[in-house]
């Protein structure tokens, strides 16, 4: 008994062990999955996040004008797992640290973290594309030189026409 | 002497989770038991029928919280073995640290729950603050508490800088000294070894009898241990003993999950000291082919079975999963006889009762 009255007068004048949170600071390490940060510059709208997210929490879809792409991620239905993170080719989508996710009710609906990729025109046909992000060529092709800068601008049919030319 | 017959649960102030026990007690010895389970049936399985293969990872982690890397884990095993991919081995190595890291939180829980169990709360409040660490490490390697999300299909998706095995190498001397004050007082305290020893005794024979795993297996004489009969990830690699204890009670099951914590922390050091180079997880989305795999692996609590059967589309057949819950409440028609009213709670936890897990 002796040994555990050693360890609970150490612990007394030790003080609390706590966080003094929401008073104080807390211990945020850097790497904390919280909620959700997308860069829409990024983004390829590959679909891959949407398609491993659990919970169903991200939806990418056409604008009602068909002008572009919204993106949109429901942070009361994210699980803050990272899996849309790891499985981001560009790394468009990311985890911050920011753990605070406490809103009042009424925002229930508006807690989401939205983007819009604005379709661009196919330099030669004129159809319209998903942008091709910079992060996408330097995964491609290493090393961007002009030639390879100037089919960032066509379509997917007009870049196959180019390259077997 | 009159017989009553006592209800336990579902929803009881000593039960972490709802299950209810109708005990049979002749004055105040338990005589018989009956166990009812089903209280916190998800329909997981069916659930996952319904996902991908990726959104499965995430589903399992969520079956439960204690043992949230093991399920993950058995799971992607079950999916290598059916595609045929090779994890590479900094991968294997990163995934036994992860699973050890759970261990270590997981029995240190355990043991702390007993010494609420049994009104020694300071105590409790002591073994809860030495999980803290292990917690600080969990949160600051893999950016959670609880959920590690380490687990992905053919590797892990964390990995470590020299920054990062220096931090855990540091939290885990700090650890090692306070478990060793901890193992101390629970070994030579005289209030703690008055309510354990000889309550909820499970002899050798019924526990071979039962098929009980983990270390309710292990506190009744039995060497069974996943890691070292079948080794999958890095374990056959390593170097650890298996802490086996003689007692068949109470006592000797928590003997064995903290003797438990002491050897998780050699197997993560010794995997910090030789971390292989090389990628942690393979750079391909894989195809996962028409078949079916059986995965096993040594959670916390025992010997946890996956089977995955799948038929070419990204979506699994059929996903069942065994849990150590499963076969260790069965023996608790062993345990509770002959024991006091007042032990119930104890025994109950001395099985380290996963529910979530169970009924899923």
């Amino acid at each position: 008994m002796s040994s555990f009255l050693k360890i609970a007068l150490r612990n007394l004048l030790k003080g609390p062990s706590t966080d003094p949170y929401p008073f104080g600071e807390t211990f945020v390490p850097k790497g904390l999955r919280g909620k959700i940060k997308y860069n829409a510059k990024a983004c390829i709208a590959c679909g891959m996040c949407e398609h491993v997210c659990a919970g169903g929490a991200i939806q990418i879809k056409e604008t009602a004008d068909k002008s572009g792409l919204e993106f949109i991620v429901w942070h009361n239905t994210c699980a803050f797992c990272g899996l849309c993170e790891h499985y981001c080719p560009t790394k468009a989508i990311r985890l911050t640290e920011d753990f605070h996710t406490a809103h009042s009710q009424e925002d229930k609906y508006r807690y989401v973290e939205r983007g819009f990729i604005k379709y661009v025109t196919c330099a030669r046909c004129a159809t319209p594309m998903v942008p091709i992000a910079p992060e996408l060529m330097t995964l491609a092709y290493g090393q961007v030189n002009k030639d390879i800068e100037k089919l960032r601008h066509l379509c997917p049919k007009c870049r196959q026409k180019q390259s077997l030319r | 002497m009159s017989t009553f017959t006592i209800p336990v649960g579902p929803l009881h102030v000593a039960l972490e989770e709802p299950m209810y026990f109708k005990v049979e007690v002749e004055g105040e010895t338990v005589v018989s038991l009956d166990i009812t389970a089903g209280h916190v049936h998800r329909g997981m399985e069916l659930l996952a029928m319904n996902r991908n293969f990726y959104q499965n990872i995430t589903l399992t982690e969520r079956l439960c919280s204690l043992c949230s890397n093991s399920h993950p884990c058995t799971y992607c095993m079950a999916l290598e073995k059916i595609a045929g991919i090779q994890v590479p081995e900094r991968g294997e190595y990163l995934r036994v640290i992860a699973d050890e890291i759970k261990r270590m939180g997981s029995n240190l829980f355990n043991a702390g729950i007993l010494a609420h169990i049994i009104g020694f709360e300071s105590l409790f409040m002591h073994a809860m603050e030495i999980r803290e660490i292990v917690q600080d490490i969990k949160e600051t390697i893999y950016g959670n508490r609880m959920n590690l999300a380490a687990n992905c299909i053919g590797g892990v998706r964390y990995d470590l800088t020299t920054e990062k095995v220096k931090y855990i190498t540091k939290q885990l001397e700090c650890l090692k000294k306070s478990l060793d004050e901890l193992y101390d007082i629970y070994t030579k305290n005289k209030f703690v070894r008055a309510r354990t020893e000889g309550v909820g005794v499970l002899p050798k024979e019924a526990a071979i009898h039962y098929g009980v795993v983990g270390p309710v297996a292990r506190g009744s004489g039995i060497d069974y241990d996943v890691r070292k009969k079948s080794p999958y990830a890095a374990y056959d690699r390593l170097k650890f003993d298996v802490p086996v204890e003689e007692g068949c009670d109470v006592r000797a099951r928590v003997m064995v999950r903290l003797r438990e914590i002491f050897e998780a922390i050699k197997i993560v050091e010794q995997c910090l000291k030789d971390l292989p180079h090389g990628p942690t997880c393979i750079d391909y989305l894989p195809e996962i082919p028409a078949g079916e795999a059986v995965a096993k692996s040594e959670a916390p609590r025992g010997e946890l079975i996956y089977y995955l059967r799948t038929n070419g589309t990204d979506t699994p057949e059929r996903l069942k999963w065994r849990v150590p819950t499963y076969m260790n409440w069965e023996a608790l028609h062993v345990m509770m006889p002959g024991n006091k009213v007042s032990d119930i709670p104890l025994i109950i936890n001395s099985i380290d009762p996963c529910i979530s897990c169970t009924e899923r």
